[in-house]
């Protein structure tokens, strides 16, 4: 599994390198005056950073290739085993949850980042709390709900007052 | 010296002043006992707090938090089994079971003199070995610099355990960060066409967005095992109503550990001023160290005062040793070090040798600031236990978004520019995914706050002599490089016996 992710890494860092080298090429080149081309120093970085995903790509192969078929057997039925293990009702319902939870919050602090220039920071704010508690937490009880509004209707205002009126920092 | 420590005496002892580390210590307590909340991220919080303050006050409220976050773990660690930061994992060996055995207060009580006493001993080690320190690297030209740079960044990305290639990956990422926007020479780079990138990426998005997201995404899918484990010690956990401190035993105790403190604190302050290091790493050693000297080792982790003063002493010495190189050298050894230089740089203030010239009085201000915090964390931490103790259980389902919006307030204060916000955004991706490929963030940190000077020291030292050869010719600079490339050679033969040990481990015996 860790050999796919390096060498899934290894790709993606290549491709990142290619791009970067590709623009550098609009960098200025060097004026009368300078003795080195402002591009020198980000391309000795990319060439660092491309030999050693290269290096990364290789190991994993090699690694990958380096498992013996009996460990692969073993990994196998030790995974075979693991998934027999009947989960237990918490289980069954943590498992789902906190596999969209990463991402979705990834989504909403996007849409909060969004929606702060339109919204202004005060309904933002209490919307993305509100949200990303009601999403976090839950809302199958009236508690949580009570939790989740009192969290948001202090913090918001309170962060808002804080750096308006105590350190003098404008918020949108 | 002396100068030094009454110019900051003068400048710190003022009510505000006084009042902000105060506050800094009870912010930092709170985010050393939220277990998974780390003490990084306590000063990744309060940092934009110090945008409107004057360095000084600025300075004084961050190692308050400092200051509190590495004795705030205790708290969890004893009340719930569960370490509050990395730093405090030894203290649970034996504050947990002290606590069991019902001496709760007991545990509190000892981990907090403790950890005070570790303070103070770091602080003087800082007073006597900053300046020297700085004096030595007062002869440091452009050749010198970079190699150490080099050094520095090798060795941190060597010690990423088992991912050294990642490690020196990130390094890597983490410089050519810094290439983005106008250069030295006022030439536009990596702009791809887009205004907002004519400036760069600022440090602190950059490092809020890769470190921040990271931990909270990774303490949120961690959330579900981590609950199961812990339900048992908080069923078991002492009742919070019965924390009571016996200060007459607790003294008594302390008496008794005079040479462990010292030594603990020695371990603390000595792995603090080491690259790559930190306070999990003093922790592990000087408790490991107590136990080889104790009458009786075979009664550690069994709650004994011995156990939890060398954890407690070794974790908070570790913050006057991380100063050092910081102050001295302009090098941050660890991940909050590098928050807090990217603090002083961005109040104007370049850390390394010349800031002992430069500016005594913030230096004299460090170093009454860390005396101070240590005084107001005992004191605060005898006065609010009870509370601390039960702010230590808030869920992490509130405290998420709650932070999240922290670092985008933050973020934008910083210039009052949207765009912040979206490099903060755009990082927090980044640093996750990276994260969940395994790579290690520090170096990429590091690399984003020390990638300018790098890239300034290198083309200084090429522009007074062109030849190349000179980083080899001059003793310093070679003697740093010559060490970077040793620190890689030591990693590597070190993963090859990790990978034999493992491998002669799995293979069957015939």
């Amino acid at each position: 599994m860790s050999t796919i992710r390096d060498r899934i890494l290894a790709t993606v860092v290549l491709g990142m390198v290619a791009i970067l080298a590709v623009e550098s090429g609009n960098i200025p080149d060097k004026t009368s005056w300078q003795m080195f081309d402002s591009a020198i120093f980000p391309r000795l970085l990319l060439g660092v950073i491309g030999i050693l995903a290269t290096l990364l790509w290789i190991q994993s192969l090699l690694a990958s290739r380096r498992a013996t078929p009996l460990q692969e057997t073993r990994e196998d039925s030790a995974l075979t085993e693991a998934q027999t293990i009947e989960p237990t009702p918490e289980e069954y319902t943590a498992r789902p949850r906190f596999h969209y939870q990463v991402p979705s919050l990834f989504v909403l602090f996007g849409l909060y980042t969004w929606s702060l220039p339109l919204l202004g920071y005060l309904i933002a704010t209490l919307a993305f709390l509100i949200i990303a508690q009601a999403l976090l937490l839950g809302v199958d009880t009236p508690r949580k709900w009570l939790i989740n509004l009192v969290t948001a209707g202090i913090l918001a205002p309170l962060i808002f007052v804080i750096f308006e009126y105590g350190l003098n920092v404008w918020l949108p | 010296m002396s100068e030094f420590f009454l110019q900051g005496l003068a400048e710190v002892s003022n009510l505000y002043t006084l009042a902000m580390i105060t506050l800094g210590v009870i912010f930092g307590i709170i985010g050393g006992s939220i277990p998974g909340f780390t003490v990084t991220m306590a000063i990744l919080v309060v940092f934009p707090f110090t945008f409107s303050m004057d360095p000084v006050d600025g300075i004084a409220l961050m190692i308050g938090v400092f200051v509190g976050g590495y004795s705030g773990g205790i708290i969890s660690g004893v009340m719930l089994g569960i370490p509050g930061t990395p730093s405090s994992i030894t203290t649970v060996y034996d504050g947990y079971p002290m606590a069991q055995q019902g001496e709760p207060g007991r545990a509190l009580g000892i981990g907090m003199l403790s950890s005070f006493f570790g303070t103070l001993i770091s602080v003087l080690m800082l007073i006597f070995l900053g300046p020297l320190i700085a004096q030595f690297s007062m002869n440091f030209r452009p050749w010198e610099i970079t190699g150490l740079i080099v050094f520095a960044l090798t060795l941190v990305a060597s010690m990423s355990s088992g991912a050294m290639l990642k490690g020196l990956m990130a390094a890597a990422i983490g410089l050519l960060i810094t290439t983005f926007g106008y250069d030295r020479n006022s030439n536009l780079r990596f702009d791809f066409g887009l205004p907002a990138l004519e400036s760069g990426f600022e440090i602190l998005p950059v490092m809020i967005g890769a470190f921040a997201f990271s931990q909270l995404m990774n303490n949120l899918e961690q959330l579900s095992s981590r609950g199961r484990s812990t339900d048992t010690p908080s069923k078991q956990a002492p009742a919070q109503g019965s924390v009571s401190i016996p200060y007459r035993r607790i003294l008594k105790d302390i008496a008794g550990q005079k040479i462990n403190t010292l030594r603990s604190s020695i371990i603390g302050g000595l792995v603090g001023a080491l690259p790559g290091t930190g306070g999990s790493v003093a922790n592990f050693l000087s408790y490991d160290q107590a136990r080889k000297f104790s009458r009786h080792p075979q009664r550690f982790g069994t709650g004994i005062t011995d156990g939890i003063v060398a954890s407690e002493s070794s974790n908070n010495a570790v913050l006057g040793g991380a100063f050092i190189p910081t102050l001295a050298l302009g090098i941050p050894g660890d991940l909050p070090m590098a928050i807090m230089m990217g603090v002083l740089i961005l109040h104007g203030i370049t850390p390394g040798p010349l800031m002992f010239e430069q500016n005594p009085v913030l230096i004299g201000g460090i170093y009454v600031s860390l005396m101070v915090a240590a005084f107001a964390m005992v004191l605060v931490q005898l006065l609010l236990i009870r509370w601390f103790a039960q702010i230590s259980r808030v869920p992490q389902q509130i405290l998420v978004p709650v932070v999240l919006v922290l670092c985008a307030v933050g973020s934008f204060a910083l210039n009052n520019n949207l765009f912040d916000v979206w490099v903060l955004f755009l990082f927090g991706i980044v640093g996750y995914l990276l994260w969940k490929a395994g790579v290690p963030l520090t170096p990429m940190i590091l690399g984003v706050v020390l990638g300018k000077n790098l890239e300034n020291q290198f083309f200084r030292a090429l522009e007074l002599d062109p030849s190349w050869t000179t980083f080899f010719t001059r003793p310093l600079s070679a003697a740093f490089l010559a060490l970077a490339l040793a620190s890689v050679v030591f990693s590597l033969i070190q993963n090859q016996r990790i990978a034999r040990a493992s491998k002669a481990s799995r293979t069957p015996p015939s």
